[in-house]
């Protein structure tokens, strides 16, 4: 059966037995992964840009005075105790499934910084501005795929549509840089770029083109290792890069078209929701790591309105992720992460020239959803003062909550690298993991 | 770079000791504590007893790796305990051991109760596990010296002058071992012999190995390498080579032909090694690197005809010369400098950057002189929007900042470990930094600084009347000197930038030529004779100090003419060497024996698919058309260049620019929707010559030509007739499935 064939059936006649296939795809894959990798969590991070209000979400303070706790309301989950905001019912509903950290909190008031420090466990090393694109340090993403492959010659690491703020290799290197799908899966005509062949070649043409490509390649090889001939590595990855497009089970990963209407529906006929589904298809596949980027979080003014607009539509998605992955007994062994760079003030204020109230940076408290990876969910984790000013209980740094997300990726956050200058690099410098969650 | 030699192999090992900005990759050298016996051995009649903390027991501490980078050496120290790195700082160690912390770590009732010891040892739990035993020479030594009262040197004790090895520097055969001795000479004439408490390190160990004891052992391959032995701050490099077994005839060497110097000295080092050159390249392999070597775009079909159809004399020479002086040189050449100097525009305003882009290009495109270029970034003043030279000013604000650059860009001093500490592998220290950092002291801003991710204003960088930098520790203001020269006033009215780019500039400048024509060299070359092209100095040799040297002295001589310079690269046998290794020069990598392959860089690759499928990619904000070399910032979307690999302006510092190939560089290649479009497009090449009159065979030529920038040999064209004359495909689609095949064959890909 040629690479079309299979995607053929997958779409029209497996929609109750495509499951299968990709469970097998998964034993497959977890074959293939380093044996010693097979055991440890994925993680799909959900990257919410501009920093999420934590009065507005997972941290309310009902009891505040009005210009501090909004004029949103909590609703009670399904752990009693626990309580999150009203435009977030289908997480509420949820709440045993996933952990709630309120006490992570660090210095880095701006966005640079900010992000810097949350994608990569490190503070910048200088100041940095506000809008500022920098890095310092290798992101999770990257370390995870260095530390680890996908099988089938998937790329190790995803981000959706673009890559964030931090997002990238640092000193690790190109190779180790995020695959960034920047069209929308929510398009009928969604494709991966690249990873599959542009729609007008039939796979014959291809093969033909290949044969043609086998015809005009005579540049000679020297495989005397002594030469280092780059030409050799070439190779290597062309072969690769042709089992790629020619694996079906790879490309599967990428047909989102497979998934039933249902499921589709499910998660949200939006970019987002769509883009969720993939990072669980691609996880499914055995790629580590998938960062959904989710811009726009930087409510400085008119929080409310633009909240209840994000809010409904992004608590499906995310509602709907977990769950899907719990029912394909996948959630032990995926992280679902959603946070920013910081949380925001307590106080609302109104912007010059603005008529409705926001709230600002405000990195000494924010809430980060922690679901899956092996820890079941329904708690919460440290608390911030009666205004939701700052952490008060069970004080949290970035580099505690980076340290655990690499300790269920396999990876030891205390582990030092050398950078290609050689200069020894402490991969988190407190590897001190989040004991509840492990 | 693999992803295995970014952990602890070897290779990175030596690299930390040996290159940049290593503030604490000098653990490295010493984390691997030594074993072995303690036999300082006195001269006679030289000072014995007692012990003293600078002489005998600060260099335990550099041994045993207690105040390397990663352990108490790193500047807050670990765990309350804070030495300096290496043990550059004498006073601090001893305060941090005998009083800090209420004099707790050492007992002078009972020293082998002192803490020190107790965790060395790991009597009581230690992070940095035991260091010696009890029975170690070391331990005793400690224990004499606070017996004794823990005493430091005085000014009457002798001070440590140098360290030499011996024996005198050979040439090795394979798997020869030697045992290099390392003697510390004191003020007082004295010497000892410190090998044991050495750190050594081969820039090559797999060609020369070294152990901790100082043994050095030689692979059982050809080749060169440099051992380093540091003590106490003090540096001494050993060479070795081991040329291949079999003697290569003088008289081989003497018949290979010359153009310059640059072939003699290439040949006369490779005659030392028994190394014989590689076979010339063909003339349209030469033509194809003339191209992207000079102007970074690929010849034309036409091009590739009329050079070799031209007989003439002279043809190479005529031809280097025509395409130094094509309008896509300065282009090219700009965008090499840009990698280097420019700043992320969402930091200093894009205005600011489009104007140093503009400043760069215009440089090249009057072939400014490599020094005046150099003089005029140096002292540069005006308005950001005006004159592009400022920008690198508004960008690096802090004296501190500029001079790590412009040390590094133009001196190939790597300074930025002397901001902190003394150089761990050279001689400069903080006073060296700041000494160099004081002539930007008095550098001006007026009007709008930075406001990120704007930074849209305008602002003039001028010349202060005052000013000053101070140095860290004893916060002394400093006058603005000049590596290894005296403090000079500057007057108000001048600008001591000024001064500074005269001593880069100035003949006795023992970097600027050498590192300017290394870069050249390099950029043209694939390698540079000393590399990284921007990290001079003892401990890094030059793989042919000799070539370096012409090069230098001729780069100066023709008063720093880059087309000048590159013209007698592009003549020089040496240049237009193939790649096929022969017998004795596949192992070389270093000495230019045959031509180094290299993958187009990414903006090259992105303008020849451009030529050869006569549609461009179009980039967002940009005028249609615009090349990829002409592209001002980095802040264009373009698949492409992300995947081939563009420096990132966010990083810091810089990346470099990846050369390696990736997967996800092939399947672009194979399969990127815009190539694809491209190839197919009604109104691009492959269309118009397949509908043109050509034959088959003509057709086949031109694609060659085009893409491989070669003729196509017979087999070649009679294996691709046949596929022109299957039935079931029309003209158009073999022509664009063979360009696809030849974009997607190394060939194309990488220069041969």
């Amino acid at each position: 059966m040629d690479r079309r064939g299979t995607l053929k059936l997958g779409l029209a006649g497996l929609a109750g037995g495509s499951f299968f296939d990709l469970l097998a795809l998964r034993k497959a894959a977890a074959k293939e992964a380093d044996s010693s990798s097979a055991a440890y969590s994925n993680c799909i991070l959900i990257w919410l840009d501009g920093g999420p209000s934590h009065l507005e979400t997972f941290d309310m303070k009902p009891e505040a005075p009005v210009e501090i706790r909004g004029e949103f309301k909590p609703i009670k989950t399904n752990v009693p105790g626990i309580e999150i905001c009203e435009h977030l019912p289908k997480l509420a509903k949820i709440a045993d499934k996933y952990t709630l950290i309120r006490s992570v909190c660090h210095n880095q008031g701006n966005h640079g910084a900010g992000n810097h420090y949350m994608m990569t466990g490190a503070p910048p090393r200088i100041p940095v501005g506000c809008g500022a694109f920098v890095s310092f340090h290798p992101s999770l993403g990257s370390v995870a795929a260095f530390e680890r492959q996908a099988p089938h010659g998937l790329p190790s690491y995803f981000s959706m549509p673009q890559i964030s703020r931090s997002g990238g290799p640092n000193f690790l290197g190109g190779k180790y840089a995020p695959f960034v799908v920047a069209n929308d899966p929510n398009s009928d005509k969604f494709q991966v770029r690249d990873v599959e062949l542009p729609r007008e070649l039939s796979d014959d043409h291809f093969q033909s083109r290949r044969d043609l490509r086998g015809l005009v390649d005579r540049l000679p090889r020297y495989t005397d290792p002594r030469v280092s001939d780059p030409v050799l590595a070439y190779d290597q990855n062309f072969q690769q890069g042709i089992d790629l497009v020619m694996t079906p089970e790879a490309q599967r990963a990428f047909d989102i078209h497979e998934e039933p209407d249902k499921i589709r529906e499910e998660y949200g006929r939006n970019s987002f929701g769509q883009r969720a589904l993939l990072a669980r298809r691609l996880v499914e596949a055995g790629v580590p790591f998938v960062t959904l980027y989710h811009g726009g979080w930087d409510d400085h003014s008119d929080i409310f309105g633009a909240l209840q607009k994000r809010l409904p539509p992004w608590d499906q998605t995310v509602a709907a992720l977990i769950s899907d992955l719990e029912q394909r007994g996948m959630l032990e062994t995926t992280m679902v992460i959603a946070l920013g760079e910081f949380g925001r003030t307590p106080k609302l204020s109104t912007l010059a020239g603005k008529s409705k109230a926001g709230r600002d940076h405000w990195a000494n408290a924010m809430s980060i959803l922690f679901a899956g990876g092996g820890r079941h969910g329904g708690q919460v984790i440290g608390a911030t003062d009666r205004l939701g000013h700052a952490a008060i209980e069970r004080i949290l740094t970035p580099e505690n909550y980076v340290s655990t997300i690499y300790r269920k990726l396999g990876i030891d956050p205390g582990k030092i690298y050398y950078t290609p200058a050689g200069r020894p690099t402490h991969l988190v410098s407190d590897p001190t993991c989040i004991p509840e969650l492990m | 770079m693999t992803r295995k030699s970014l952990r602890l192999s070897p290779y990175v090992l030596l690299r930390g000791c040996i290159s940049l900005c290593v503030t604490l990759g000098v653990c490295l050298v010493c984390q691997a504590a030594k074993p072995g016996s303690s036999d300082l051995v006195a001269a006679p009649g030289s000072r014995v007893t007692p012990r003293k903390f600078e002489l005998d027991i600060q260099p335990i501490l550099t041994a045993r790796g207690c105040n390397a980078g990663a352990c108490h050496g790193k500047a807050r120290g670990q765990n309350g305990f804070a030495l300096s790195l290496l043990g550059f700082d004498a006073d601090t160690d001893y305060k941090a051991m005998v009083l800090e912390s209420r004099g707790r770590r050492l007992s002078f009732i009972n020293p082998s109760a002192s803490l020190l010891l107790e965790k060395a040892t790991g009597q009581i739990p230690h992070g940095g596990g035991v260091r010696f035993t009890k029975a170690d020479q070391d331990y005793q030594l400690i224990v004499d010296w606070i017996k004794s009262g823990a005493a430091r040197t005085s000014d009457a004790d002798p001070k440590l002058v140098s360290i030499d090895v011996l024996p005198s520097e050979h040439s090795l055969a394979p798997e020869e071992t030697e045992s290099l001795k390392v003697t510390a000479t004191y003020s007082d004439g004295s010497a000892r012999d410190v090998t044991r408490m050495c750190a050594f390190q081969s820039n090559e160990p797999a060609i020369v190995a070294v152990g901790a004891d100082g043994i050095v052992k030689a692979g059982k391959l050809a080749g060169e390498a440099t051992i380093m032995a540091r003590y106490m701050g003090k540096i001494a490099t050993w060479s070795a080579a081991i040329p291949l077994p079999e003697a290569i005839a003088s008289d081989r060497y003497a018949e290979l032909p010359r153009s310059n110097f640059i072939d003699d000295l290439v040949i006369s080092k490779l005659s030392s090694l028994n190394i014989f050159p590689s076979k010339p390249c063909s003339e349209s392999q030469f033509l194809r690197r003339l191209y992207i070597d000079a102007i970074g775009r690929i010849p034309t079909a036409e091009e590739v005809r009329e050079y070799l159809n031209d007989s003439e004399p002279d043809r190479r020479s005529r031809w280097v010369l025509k395409v130094l002086d094509r309008p896509e040189y300065a282009d090219y050449w700009a965008n090499k400098w840009a990698d280097l100097l420019r700043p992320n525009p969402y930091r200093v305003g894009i205005k600011a950057t489009y104007s140093l882009d503009a400043w760069l290009r215009d440089a090249f495109r009057k072939n400014l002189p490599y020094d005046q270029f150099v003089r005029q970034l140096v002292t540069a003043q005006g308005s950001t929007w005006r004159n592009g030279a400022v920008t690198i000013f508004r960008d690096r604000r802090q004296p501190e900042e500029i001079t790590t650059m412009i040390s590094q860009l133009f001196l190939g001093v790597r300074l930025e470990c002397a901001k902190c500490h003394q150089h761990p592998f050279e001689v400069y220290g903080q006073a060296d930094f700041y000494g160099m950092a004081a002539h930007f002291a008095r550098v001006g801003y007026k009007g709008t600084g930075l406001s990120p991710p704007i930074s849209g204003g305008e602002e003039i960088i001028f010349v202060k009347t005052k000013g000053e930098v101070r140095h860290p520790l004893t916060s002394q203001p400093l006058q603005p000197t000049t590596l290894f020269g005296e403090p000079k006033e500057v007057a108000a009215d001048h600008d001591p930038r000024g001064a500074l780019a005269d001593w880069m500039i100035s003949a006795d400048n023992p970097f600027f030529a050498q590192v300017a024509a290394n870069r050249l060299w390099a950029e043209v070359m694939g390698l540079g004779i000393v590399d990284p092209v921007d990290d001079l100095r003892a401990t890094n040799p030059a793989s042919n100090q000799a070539l370096l040297t012409a090069l230098a002295d001729y780069f100066r001589s023709i008063q720093y003419d880059n087309k000048k310079f590159l013209f007698t690269i592009f003549t020089s046998q040496t240049y237009s060497l193939s790649s096929q290794p022969n017998d004795s020069n596949a192992l070389d990598s270093r000495n230019y024996s045959r031509h180094y392959r290299k993958r187009l860089r990414a903006e090259v690759l992105a303008d020849a698919i451009t030529d050869i499928t006569g549609k461009s990619e179009d980039y967002e904000g940009m005028p249609k058309g615009m090349r990829a070399m002409q592209l001002w910032t980095l802040r264009t979307n373009s698949e492409l260049l992300d995947t081939f690999g563009r420096p990132d302006e966010n990083q810091d510092p810089p990346c470099e620019r990846e050369s390696s190939a990736t997967m996800t560089q092939t399947l672009h290649l194979m399969n990127a929707a815009h190539i694809q479009k491209r190839i197919a497009s009604d109104d691009g090449y492959c269309s118009r010559l397949a509908s043109s009159d050509r034959s088959t065979e003509a057709i086949i030529e031109e694609l060659y030509l085009t893409v491989f920038n070669r003729m196509p040999n017979l087999n070649e064209v009679e294996d691709l007739k046949s596929e022109f004359e299957r039935p079931e495909v029309d003209r158009r689609r073999v022509v664009e499935d063979l360009v696809w095949a030849l974009l997607n064959s190394p060939e194309f890909l990488y220069l041969d």
